[in-house]
C-alpha cells in the first residue's frame, strides 16, 4: 500500500518539473521571435530606403525573369520526320508545324509532335503461351503469337485529328484495336489452323480488317506479319507428331504418285523402246531384205554368164563328141584301109617267102649236092673249115680265184699258195684258166 | 596342312585312268586327259589319291601320270617356265590351258601380267585352228575342247561354206589389250579378235556394221609403228579389208561422207603395206584385202564433171534402198534414153564416158565386196545396158573396173578381180564395145599393147589391180 503511494508522490513531483520546464521555454521562444520580427523590419527596411539594398532588389529581380523564361520554353525545336500539332488555347486555332524551330507562347499554345515514321507494334504480353496475356484459340488453347504490326500516321489528317486524339495515339488507339482484332481473329481458329494451315488467310483477314478501322483514325496499316507461333508444350509436342504423320501420310501420298508417275514412265519407255526395237528390227529387216535382193541382182548378173558357160560348154562337148566321131570313123576306115592293106601285103609277102624258100630250097639243095661232091672228093676241107670257124673265137681271160681265198687276202698278207691248193706254178695255173675261160665262152658263144 | 589343301594335280597324258584303288589292276573309274585339273589328297603305293570336280568321283592316279603343282607363289617361276614352253608346243593346247589356269590361281593379282593372257589366248586360238582343221585322225581333240571349256575358255562354232568353223571368242585377248604388253602381243591379239572368218555369217547388216566398228577400234589399240616390218604389213591388211567394208555399210545407211573417209583410209592402209617385207603366207591375204579395197574405192572417188556433149547418166532415189540410173541426152535432158534401178551402190565418181559419146560406164557395188561394171552402149538407134560382173562365179570376192576406151571407141578396156576357187585371179581384158566380149586377155596390163597405150591416167593413178 505504501509502495503505491511512493510511486503516487513521485508521479506528482514529476508532473510538478516537467510543468515548470514548459514555461521557461515558452517565455524563450517568444523572446527568439520578436528579436526576428525586429531583424526582418530592418532588413526591409535597408532594402527600401538604403541604395545598396535597391541594387540588390533589382538583381533579383532579373535573376527570376531569366528564370521564368528558361522554365516556360517559349521555343522549341520540330525534328525531321515530325510534324508538331500547336493548339491555341485561348482561340482554339490549330496550326501543323513542320520541321523546324517553332514559337510558343507559354500558357497560350500547347505543341504535340507526332513522329511521320514507320513505326512497329509488337504486343510483347503475348508472344509466348507462358506469358500474362497469351491469345486463346477457338479451343481456348493458350498460344503466343509473335505478331509485328507495321503503321505510320497519315500525315494529311494529323491536324484535323489532333484536337480529338490522344497524345500517344500509339499506345492509346492502335495498341488496343490492334490487340482486339487479334484477340477475336485467334479466337476463331483452332491451334492447327494457326500454327500451319490457315496461317496466311489470318494474315489478309488481319490486314482487311485493320486497315480500314485504322484508317479511321488516320493511322495507315502498311504490313501485318505473324512470326512464331508459341503453342503449349505437351500440345506442340502432340501437333508435332502429327504433323509428322500427316507429313508422312503426305509423303506416301507423293512417293505413291511418284511410283505412279515412274510405272507410268517406265511403260512409256518400255513403249518407246519396243516402237525402237520394231524400228530396229525393221530397219534390219529392210536392210536385210536390200542386201538379198542385192545379191540377187548380182546373181541375175553372173547367170547369163553362168549359162553361157554351160552352154558354151555343152557346144564345145559336141564338138568334141562331133569331132570324136569323125576322128573314130576316120580310124576306122583307116584301120580297115590298113588291115585291107596288111593283109595284101602279107599275103604278098607270104607268096614272096614261098617263092623265096622255094628258089632257095633249089638252091640249098645244089649246094648241097655240090658241096656233097667236093666233100667227097677231098675229106680233109672238115677239118679246115673247122679250124677256120674256131680260129676268131680263142681268147684269153685271167679269172679270180675261184674259191678258197678271203676277198681281202691281198690285204691281209694272205700267202699266195693257199688260195691255188695243189697248184705247181703261176704259169700252168693261168693255162688252166684260160682253157677253162675258153671253154666257157664257147658255150656262151655257142648258146647265143 | 595348308600347302596339301592347296596341291593340285594336272594331267600330263592323254587317256590317264582313273583307278579305284592303288592298284594297276583296279577297276577304271574314268579316262583323263591331259590339261585336267585334280585336287590331290594323299599319296599311296606310287598312286596319287586325287579327286575329280569334273566328274564328281574320288580315285587313283599313276604318278608319273600327273603332275602335282602347289599352288603358292614359290611355284610361280616353275609354272611361268613351262607356260612358256607349252604355248609354241602343238598339240599340248589343253595342258597349257590347264598350266595357265594354275598359273593365274599361284600368281599373287598384282602380278599378272598380260603375258599369261597372251599365252592363254594364243594357246586356245591354236585349239580352235586345230578343230577346224580338215584333220580327222586326232582322237583326242573332243576331249581336249572338252578340258579347255572346263576352264572356261569358250569357243563358238558355227557353220561357213558348208563347213564348221571353230573359234575362239577372244576373252584373253581383250585383256591383253586393256592390259597392255608388247606391240607383238597387242597385234597378235587386235589380229585374233578381228580375224574375218571368225564373223558369224548369220549376222545381219546392222550387227555387221557394229562388229566392223568395233573391230576398227580394236585394230587402231595397235602402234604400227613399233612393229617389224612384215608384222606391221599384216595390221595393215586387216585395217584395210575392215575400213574397206566399213566404207560399203556406212554409204549404204546414207553416211556417204564417213563412208568415202573409211574408203580413203582403207586405200592408205593398203598403200602402207611394204611389198618387199610381205610373208609368204601373207601374200593371199594381200591380193583379197586389195580386193575388197578395189571394190569399194570409188566411195571416196568425187564426182567428176564429164565435159563435151553427150549422154548424162543421173542417179535418183527409188523404193527403200533402190538408186535409180538414168541415161539422159545433154541436149534435151528430159528424155530418159535408158532407166534402170538397182539395189547396189552406184558410185557417182566412178562414171566415165567414151570420147564419141556411145558408151557410158559405171560402177555398182552389189555386195560388200563384190562390184560391177555397167556399161551403157549404142545399139543401132538404141541404148542398151549390160553388167560386167568379175567373174562367172557365186558372188562372194570381186571387182571389175573401167581402164579405159580405146581411141576410136570401139575397145573397152576392163581390169576384173575376182576369187575364183580359192584363189584370187586377175585378168586384164579388151571387149569389143558392141558385144562386150572379151578380144584379148592377159594376167598383166603389161602383157597387153592395147592397155600400155590406151589405158587411161586416172585408171593407172587410182586402181589397186597394178599392185
Amino acid at each position: 500500500m505504501s509502495e503505491q503511494n511512493q510511486n503516487e508522490t513521485q508521479q506528482q513531483e514529476q508532473r510538478k518539473h516537467g510543468e515548470e520546464k514548459r514555461g521557461e521555454f515558452l517565455r524563450r521562444m517568444s523572446s527568439l521571435a520578436s528579436e526576428a520580427t525586429r531583424g526582418m523590419v530592418s532588413r526591409v527596411r535597408w532594402l527600401i530606403y538604403a541604395e545598396r539594398g535597391r541594387r540588390v532588389m533589382a538583381g533579383l529581380a532579373v535573376t527570376g525573369m531569366v528564370a521564368g523564361v528558361v522554365v516556360a520554353q517559349p521555343v522549341c525545336m520540330i525534328e525531321p520526320g515530325e510534324v508538331g500539332i500547336r493548339v491555341n488555347r485561348l482561340t482554339g486555332k490549330v496550326a501543323e508545324l513542320r520541321e523546324g524551330w517553332a514559337l510558343l507562347v507559354p500558357q497560350v499554345h500547347r505543341l504535340s509532335r507526332y513522329s511521320l515514321k514507320d513505326q512497329t507494334y509488337q504486343p510483347t504480353r503475348s508472344t509466348r503461351a507462358t506469358d500474362p496475356a497469351p491469345f486463346q484459340s477457338v479451343e481456348g488453347l493458350s498460344i503466343g503469337v509473335e505478331v509485328t504490326i507495321r503503321y505510320v500516321l497519315d500525315p494529311e489528317r494529323i491536324p484535323a485529328l489532333a484536337a480529338r486524339l490522344p497524345e500517344d495515339i500509339g499506345r492509346d488507339i492502335v495498341e488496343p484495336v490492334i490487340d482486339g482484332v487479334l484477340r477475336r481473329h485467334f479466337a476463331q481458329h483452332t491451334v492447327r489452323e494457326i500454327f500451319s494451315t490457315h496461317r496466311v488467310k489470318i494474315q489478309q483477314d488481319l490486314s482487311a480488317e485493320l486497315l480500314p478501322l485504322l484508317a479511321a483514325d488516320g493511322v495507315i496499316v502498311r504490313t501485318v506479319t505473324l512470326g512464331n507461333v508459341d503453342l503449349p508444350q505437351q500440345y506442340r509436342t502432340g501437333m508435332e507428331v502429327l504433323l509428322a504423320e500427316e507429313l508422312n501420310a503426305e509423303k506416301m501420298r507423293y512417293t505413291l504418285e511418284l511410283k505412279d508417275k515412274q510405272v507410268k514412265q517406265s511403260a512409256l519407255e518400255a513403249e518407246a523402246d519396243k516402237v525402237r526395237r520394231e524400228k530396229a528390227a525393221e530397219a534390219a529387216g529392210n536392210e536385210e531384205i536390200i542386201a538379198a535382193k542385192a545379191k540377187a541382182e548380182a546373181m541375175r548378173h553372173v547367170l547369163p554368164f553362168k549359162e553361157k558357160e554351160i552352154e558354151q560348154r555343152r557346144l564345145e562337148a559336141e564338138a568334141a563328141k562331133v569331132s570324136r566321131l569323125t576322128q573314130a570313123s576316120a580310124e576306122a576306115e583307116a584301120h580297115r584301109i590298113e588291115a585291107a592293106g596288111e593283109a595284101d601285103a602279107r599275103r604278098k609277102l607270104a607268096e614272096a617267102d614261098a617263092y623265096r624258100v622255094d628258089v632257095t630250097g633249089k638252091a640249098a639243095s645244089e649246094q648241097l649236092a655240090r658241096d656233097a661232091e667236093l666233100i667227097s672228093r677231098n675229106p680233109l676241107l672238115i677239118q679246115k673249115t673247122l679250124a677256120d670257124k674256131l680260129s676268131d673265137k680263142i681268147q684269153v681271160i685271167i679269172a679270180p680265184p675261184q674259191a678258197g681265198g678271203f676277198i681281202a687276202g691281198n690285204l691281209l698278207g694272205q700267202p699266195q699258195e693257199a688260195r691255188y691248193a695243189g697248184g705247181s706254178s703261176k704259169g700252168s695255173s693261168l693255162a688252166q684258166a684260160a682253157v677253162s675261160e675258153n671253154t666257157d665262152s664257147d658255150t656262151t658263144g655257142s648258146e647265143e | 596342312m595348308l600347302a596339301t589343301l592347296v596341291a593340285i594335280a594336272l594331267v600330263v597324258q592323254d587317256q590317264a585312268p582313273l583307278r579305284a584303288a592303288s592298284q594297276d589292276s583296279a577297276p577304271r573309274q574314268a579316262t583323263l586327259w591331259q590339261g585336267e585339273w585334280l585336287e590331290v589328297r594323299g599319296e599311296r603305293q606310287g598312286f596319287i589319291q586325287v579327286y575329280d570336280h569334273r566328274r564328281e568321283r574320288p580315285g587313283y592316279v599313276r604318278e608319273q601320270q600327273v603332275r602335282v603343282v602347289h599352288l603358292d607363289e614359290a611355284s610361280v617361276p616353275r609354272l611361268q617356265a613351262v607356260v612358256e614352253f607349252l604355248e609354241d608346243t602343238p598339240g599340248a593346247e589343253a595342258l597349257g590351258i590347264g598350266y595357265a589356269a594354275a598359273l593365274l590361281r599361284a600368281v599373287p593379282a598384282s602380278q599378272v601380267g598380260p603375258e599369261l593372257f597372251d599365252a592363254l589366248g594364243s594357246m586356245a586360238d591354236r585349239l580352235a585352228r586345230r578343230a577346224t582343221s580338215h584333220r580327222s585322225n586326232d582322237a583326242s581333240l573332243a576331249a581336249h575342247l572338252d578340258v579347255a571349256a572346263s576352264y572356261g575358255v569358250k569357243l563358238v562354232s558355227f557353220e561357213r561354206e558348208g563347213r564348221t568353223r571353230v573359234c575362239y571368242d577372244g576373252e584373253a585377248f581383250r585383256r591383253v589389250l586393256a592390259l597392255g604388253g608388247s606391240p607383238e602381243m597387242r597385234l597378235r591379239a587386235a589380229l585374233a579378235l578381228t580375224r574375218p572368218e571368225c564373223i558369224d555369217p548369220a549376222m545381219n547388216p546392222l550387227e555387221r556394221q557394229a562388229l566392223d566398228e568395233w573391230r576398227s577400234t580394236v585394230l587402231e589399240q595397235v602402234d604400227a609403228g613399233r612393229l617389224p616390218a612384215y608384222l606391221a604389213n599384216r595390221l595393215h591388211l586387216r585395217r584395210a579389208e575392215v575400213h574397206a567394208a566399213l566404207s560399203y555399210q556406212l554409204s549404204r545407211r546414207g553416211e556417204a561422207q564417213r563412208g568415202a573417209k573409211a574408203s580413203e583410209r582403207a586405200v592408205a592402209s593398203l598403200a602402207s603395206v611394204l611389198k618387199a617385207e610381205l610373208a609368204e603366207e601373207d601374200k593371199s591375204a594381200y591380193a583379197a584385202a586389195a580386193v575388197r579395197v578395189g571394190a569399194s574405192r570409188f566411195a571416196s572417188e568425187p564426182a567428176s564433171e564429164q565435159p563435151g556433149a553427150g549422154p548424162v547418166l543421173a542417179l535418183s532415189k527409188g523404193q527403200p534402198g533402190e538408186t535409180c540410173l538414168r541415161l539422159a541426152d545433154a541436149k534435151a535432158p528430159g528424155s530418159a534414153l535408158f532407166e534402170r534401178c538397182t539395189y547396189g551402190l552406184v558410185w557417182p565418181g566412178s562414171v566415165r564416158r567414151s570420147a564419141q559419146g556411145s558408151a557410158v560406164a559405171v560402177a555398182v557395188q552389189l555386195l560388200e565386196g563384190w562390184t560391177e561394171l555397167w556399161v551403157f552402149h549404142q545399139e543401132g538407134e538404141g541404148w542398151v545396158l549390160d553388167a560386167l560382173a568379175p567373174a562367172a562365179t557365186e558372188p562372194s570376192l570381186g571387182y571389175v573396173e573401167l581402164a579405159g576406151f580405146s581411141p576410136d571407141g570401139s575397145r573397152v578396156l576392163v581390169a576384173r578381180e575376182a576369187l575364183v576357187e580359192g584363189r584370187i585371179k586377175s585378168s586384164f581384158q579388151v571387149l569389143k564395145r558392141d558385144t562386150l566380149l572379151p578380144e584379148k586377155s592377159a594376167d598383166s596390163p603389161g602383157a597387153l599393147g592395147a592397155f600400155q597405150r590406151w589405158s587411161s591416167a586416172d585408171w593407172r593413178g587410182g586402181t589397186v589391180a597394178m599392185r
